[in-house]
């Protein structure tokens, strides 16, 4: 019993030692080692799951960054708590903190903003790595979404890095988000031809093509009475992955194939009334003029 | 000649109907010639040893295996299904001819082609719905006879789970999960479970029937893991 009492005697004289000038027993510094070790293991555990968890989600470098993120914040908060365990007044490294958070925030606030916008477009997904999209007037191809910026391939080949809070609040078209796009045509043709026929014509050329799709069906209607034309709209769906294919190849063969039926697309025209009928037909003046 | 589909040494001609296909060459250098109608494909193989095997595949692959991974069978008449029942029933597919390089370690792809005029359609709502290789088939009650270069046998056995009559107008199934087989002609098994008035799920059978081969699985082919095990029908089945 006796030794009991005495083995934690000395264990407690030992926890509660002075350090040397240090200011700190050695159960203070025991405390805080264990807190920083435990926010080590902590933020290693979080990296590993944030990996597993996100690895098929999010783009490798955007997840690169959000591991450091949650990685370097949990030590942090860790050294914090550990400094506050020994005794360590924060108040004056709060005040210090404080300032230096102004001037950084205020040097930073776009980082910020940009690194905010980007947590947001990973999570809410408008886009995505090889998307065709249109960001803020940018045509292309999505080439990776990071932490602080997106870039973009555009259809002429020109790299474009747009900052992250310039992408969350802009408008954002993704042209390939949905499965399936529509497109469509105005195909004139002249008053005489047959329209029934013309359509007919057409529905048969847009049935054939593999990729314009079966359902939603294509459609071919008389839009508009020209001034020069009875103007037909034609409307299809493709793939959205391939529909700029099928878009640039349709129109012409749309133009051949009606040709090759007699029907003509054509050219603006006028008709004249004269107030006053002429004098004889003008093959009548050519000859007596000749 | 042999018929197109079989397993063949590395020096064989092949003709069937609109097809003709050859590997031919001295030594390793060797040219793999197909033709089908007007499309014709020609490419070098530097190899001695190996199989060539031509088999159907899945019918999601022509013209381009990156448009759709689901095929869709309307039926050209409405099936109807009392609730509770379990039945087979027989379709048509599209078949779509690959030929590979075969040895012990690694199947390699060369080509595929189709006799068939491909079309997609769009299964669900514009915003959230699939693109599918598209295929109209009647319902038969036995294996329907079938041009073998140009349809497949499709068996499905279909359960009602629901509480109601179910009018069946298409089937949508996912590639992904498809187990094909051949001998004369392709020929799959499949399963449709209908649990509720729009939604069901599709899945195919591995087990190998008598007398048929295993066609080359194109996703293993292609080295990617078999994640799905079925597809399961969202929208609807008109």
């Amino acid at each position: 019993m006796n030794l009991h009492i005495n083995l934690q005697g000395a264990v407690m004289d030992f926890w509660t030692m002075e350090l040397g000038d240090m200011g700190m027993t050695v159960g203070e510094l025991v405390t805080f080692v264990l807190i920083i070790a435990i926010s080590v293991v902590i933020a290693r555990i979080v990296r590993v799951n944030t990996r597993r968890i996100m690895k098929e989600r999010v783009p490798k470098n955007t997840l690169s960054n959000l591991e450091k993120l949650f990685y370097y914040g949990i030590i942090i908060i860790g050294f914090v708590v550990a400094l506050s365990s020994i005794g360590f007044s924060l108040s004056g490294l709060l005040v210090a903190g404080g300032i230096m958070g102004i001037v950084i925030g205020f040097a930073s606030q776009t980082v910020v903003s940009n690194l905010i916008s980007g947590l947001f477009l990973i999570v809410e997904k408008p886009i995505k790595v090889g998307d065709s999209v249109n960001i803020d007037g940018v045509d292309g191809v999505v080439e990776d979404v990071r932490i602080l910026s997106t870039t973009v391939r555009t259809f002429d080949g020109v790299y474009t890095r747009l900052p992250n809070d310039k992408v969350f609040s802009s408008n954002i078209q993704n042209y390939v988000a949905h499965g399936g796009r529509r497109f469509s045509y105005s195909i004139g043709i002249r008053y005489r031809d047959d329209a029934d026929r013309a359509k007919e014509v057409i529905m048969g050329l847009l049935e054939a093509h593999p990729l314009i799709l079966k359902e939603p069906a294509p459609q071919v209607f008389v839009d508009g009475l020209g001034d020069s034309s009875v103007n037909l709209k034609v409307r299809m769906w493709a793939p959205s992955t391939h529909w700029y294919g099928v878009y640039t190849e349709m129109l012409w063969k749309l133009k051949v194939a009606l040709e090759e039926n007699g029907i003509q697309i054509p050219f603006p025209q006028r008709v004249v009334w004269f107030e006053n009928a002429l004098k004889g037909d003008i093959a009548t003046r050519r000859d007596n003029a000749g | 000649m042999p018929p197109v589909f079989g397993t063949y040494d590395l020096d064989v001609e092949l003709a069937e109907q609109h097809i003709e296909l050859s590997l031919k060459g001295d030594g390793k250098r060797k040219v793999y010639r197909r033709q089908v109608n007007d499309d014709e494909v020609t490419k070098y193989i530097n190899a001695d040893r190996g199989k060539l095997i031509v088999c159907p595949v899945e019918p999601v692959n022509a013209p381009d295996e990156s448009i759709s991974e689901h095929l869709l069978i309307e039926l050209e008449r409405p099936l109807l299904i009392e609730p509770g029942s379990t039945d087979t029933f027989y379709l048509k597919f599209p078949v779509e001819v690959g030929s590979f390089l075969v040895d012990p370690t690694d199947v390699e792809r060369i080509d595929i082609f189709t006799l068939t005029k491909p079309k997609y359609t769009l299964y669900g709502p514009p915003e959230s719905g699939i693109i599918c290789k598209w295929w109209k088939s009647d319902v038969y009650s036995t294996a329907p006879e079938v041009d073998r270069l140009f349809e497949g046998v499709l068996r499905v056995k279909i359960t009602n789970n629901y509480r109601e009559w179910m009018e069946l107008a298409k089937l949508v199934f996912g590639a992904f999960d498809m187990k094909i087989f051949y001998n004369d002609h392709a020929y799959m098994d499949a399963r449709l479970v209908i649990e509720k008035r729009t939604i069901g799920e599709t899945s195919f059978n591995a087990r190998k029937p008598k007398g048929m081969h295993r066609a080359v699985d194109i996703y293993e082919a292609k080295g990617l893991k078999k994640l799905e095990k079925s597809y399961v029908i969202e929208w609807g089945f008109k």
